[in-house]
């Protein structure tokens, strides 16, 4: 998801980054362009005017060669300049010149001197210049024949306050823009990522196992090609896997349908050889040897398929676990005196109820009891049980070669025979069984060699609820044996 | 032991060995090869033990066990392929006593009918005695259970089941106690025999068999009768 939000973050920046500089580009040389052209024309119409002014109108008053204050008040010629917005100022060359306002009384010295020096010259001048506070565009110029300077002042805060108004205007127009670019750069990664964001939660599901995940094809462009391609994968993904089940499932049918039909002629078999296995001395000598051998050789056949039945079962999903709660030293101590009474078991002080299948645990000890007795024959072995509240821990331990710590994970696998001298009547299935069972139980099984030589394996299994029973409770739940006062009523039938 | 044991298996080899090593045991053995054949027999002659396969043509074992114990009483075995829940469950709720897993070798078959047997010999004529159990009066020399002066009618099993858990009373038995006692298991029978027996003893003693007031169940160690 970063990497996604990664994709969507650098576009938004692109596109915002893009718009900002197209706004700024458009926004100066805009308010630019506007600028000059206003001031453009205001000089222009300023020049014509004052061309005119000094070339028609003042020559009309009659004015002397040397006018005074006075005579130029008289002409009135401020009044009509100011008709026109246009304030006078008249250079009398006497350091005291006529304003037609009061608070141009000094800003003819303040007017830049190449103006006034160009003046001077005859020329008609201009400049841009604040005059008592206010933006002007000042021109200048004298009549051809000689005389006073004439200074026009005229207003020009309107353009300002226009050119000031326009670059406002762009400003907000650009933070509009940029806002749409925003919203459009989340609304094309929402586009573009929608089907990689789609892709990625099918992949996702795919990894999970579900492999009917697919990815919805919105558009016929790269993205619908793509989306097409991924979901084509999926579907050959999901058919190889289904005849790779398909096929599994036929072998496993297979050996469960092999171990069925034996099991009718094996039950015979194995009647059968009891009954010869009773009479093995009443046979002849030249036969007994092959009866001896045909009762064990049946025995090893009923494991192998018994055996095999129950991985099949275990294959087909077919084992249900049943809990109700189960005294584990009592379940302990039966299961020991039934497979292998010589092992030793030293129950731990209080025993424990603890929900489990009692029958799955004990085919677990039983095939742990059986390894033991098969692979480390007449060597000690011991039982250890430890129970804590999150756990149960049931090892048997025995003190035979051990296994090579490189193999010790495959003892688990079926017809897992890592000693190929030892022809032993194992199947070799019995580990893959207990292991099948400690799964069932939500548990696992874990062998190690013991430090002191021989195997350990040990079933670990999670608790969910267990109750120590309280001390002394043991006589109870054994219950009162033969002879014991009998507590309901008796009385003689009459 | 003359005992007459009825053998109703169709698989002829296994049938035939069985009757085989029953009789070295010293029974007498009838054989039938289908449910129809087992239950005609049943009904015509006198037995003491059926040993039922559960898998039959014709008539299953479950309904030739429903079909005998509408009559009788006798005890009755099955023969079952798997250890499976449901087989077992099943073939006990139809009525029978105990099963024996297939495949089985002829001496563990002989023990589990010599106890089944045994259970019907040890009657003690000399025990004169009654027990009584909330309002059930156990009259143990007629094997017979009263509930207000009306009979109910309990297996062998059922009865003996009572009658232990009775005259312990107010104790804990462990369900492999009661396996030993009851069924004969030396060690780790299936302790399922004893709960659908239980199940089944209810059914016809208590008043509401959902709610035991008579045989109680203790979690985790085992049965009670009430004190």
């Amino acid at each position: 998801m970063s990497r996604l939000r990664g994709v969507r973050a650098r576009l938004a920046v692109t596109l915002v980054a893009l718009v900002a500089l197209t706004a700024a580009v458009l926004g100066v040389g805009a308010s630019w362009f506007v600028d000059t052209r206003l001031h453009d024309r205001a000089l222009q119409d300023a020049a014509a005017q004052a061309g005119f002014d000094l070339s028609v109108i003042v020559p009309g008053r009659q004015l002397p060669a040397a006018p005074t204050r006075d005579d130029i008040v008289r002409s009135g010629l401020a009044e009509t300049f100011r008709q026109r917005n246009v304030e006078t100022i008249v250079d009398l060359g006497s350091g005291d010149p006529f304003v037609s306002r009061e608070d141009l009384v000094g800003a003819l010295d303040r007017l830049p001197a190449d103006l006034r020096d160009r003046v001077a010259r005859g020329e008609l001048a201009y400049a841009w210049a604040d005059v008592a506070g206010v933006p002007s565009l000042v021109v200048g110029g004298r009549e051809p024949a000689g005389g006073p300077a004439f200074y026009f002042v005229r207003n020009v805060s309107d353009i300002t306050a226009a050119v000031g108004q326009l670059r406002l205007a762009l400003a907000a127009g650009a933070v509009l823009l940029l806002v749409i670019a925003l919203l459009a750069a989340r609304i094309v990664a929402r586009g573009v990522l929608a089907p990689v964001e789609a892709a990625s939660r099918a992949a996702e599901r795919i990894e999970r196992g579900d492999l009917s995940a697919r990815v919805p094809v919105t558009s016929r462009d790269e993205f619908g090609t793509w989306a097409d391609r991924f979901n084509r994968m999926a579907a050959a993904l999901a058919d190889t896997i289904a005849r790779l089940e398909v096929a599994q499932a036929q072998n496993r049918r297979f050996v469960a349908d092999v171990a069925h039909e034996l099991r009718t002629p094996l039950a015979a078999l194995v009647a059968e050889a009891s009954i010869v296995g009773e009479h093995l001395d009443d046979l002849p000598p030249e036969s007994r040897r092959a009866g001896e051998l045909l009762v064990a050789d049946v025995r090893r056949l009923r494991s192998l398929v018994e055996e095999l039945m129950e991985l099949s079962r275990f294959d087909a999903a077919a084992e249900r676990v049943a809990l109700e709660p189960v005294d584990v030293m009592r379940l302990v101590q039966a299961v020991t005196a039934a497979r292998l009474a010589t092992a030793r078991f030293d129950p731990p002080a209080p025993s424990v109820v603890v929900d489990t299948d009692p029958r799955r645990l004990e085919r677990i000890l039983g095939n742990l009891l059986d390894n033991a007795r098969e692979h480390a024959p007449d060597s000690p072995v011991e039982i250890e049980l430890s129970v804590t509240p999150e756990q149960l821990t049931l090892g048997v331990l025995d003190r035979g070669p051990g296994v090579p710590e490189g193999d010790l994970d495959r003892i688990f696998d079926r017809f897992a025979k890592l000693d190929p001298s030892r022809h032993g009547g194992s199947s070799g299935l019995g580990l893959a069984i207990a292991a099948e069972h400690a799964a069932l139980l939500g548990g696992h099984l874990e062998a190690s060699n013991r430090d002191v030589g021989g195997l350990r394996i040990a079933l670990v299994l999670p608790l969910a609820v267990t109750r120590s029973l309280p001390a002394g409770d043991e006589t109870a739940i054994r219950g009162p044996e033969a002879g014991d006062p009998i507590s309901s009523t008796r009385e003689p039938i009459p | 032991m003359d005992a007459r044991i009825l053998l109703v298996e169709d698989d002829p080899s296994i049938r035939e060995v069985t009757a085989i090593g029953l009789r070295n045991a010293g029974f007498t053995v009838e054989t039938a090869s289908d449910g129809r054949e087992g239950l005609d027999r049943f009904e015509a002659e006198a037995f003491d033990l059926v040993l039922l396969d559960i898998m039959l043509p014709r008539l299953d074992g479950l309904e030739v066990c429903r079909a005998i114990r509408k009559t009788s009483m006798i005890p009755v075995v099955m023969l079952t392929a798997r250890a499976d829940t449901i087989d077992v469950v099943v073939g006990l709720e139809a009525g029978a006593d105990d099963y024996v897993r297939k495949p089985f070798e002829v001496p563990e078959l002989v023990a589990r009918v010599r106890a089944a047997l045994r259970r019907v010999g040890q009657r003690p004529e000399d025990d004169t005695s009654r027990l009584t159990l909330g309002p059930l009066v156990i009259d143990i020399a007629g094997r017979a259970v009263t509930r207000d002066g009306r009979e109910i009618p309990l297996t062998r099993t059922e009865f003996d089941l009572l009658v232990d858990l009775t005259r312990h009373a107010g104790q804990v038995l462990a369900r492999d106690t009661l396996l030993d006692r009851i069924w004969g298991y030396d060690y780790l029978g299936d302790s399922r025999l004893v709960d659908v027996a239980v199940g089944r003893l209810r059914a016809k003693i208590e008043a509401d068999p959902a709610a035991p007031a008579l045989i109680l169940t203790v979690r985790g160690a085992g049965y009670k009768a009430a004190r």
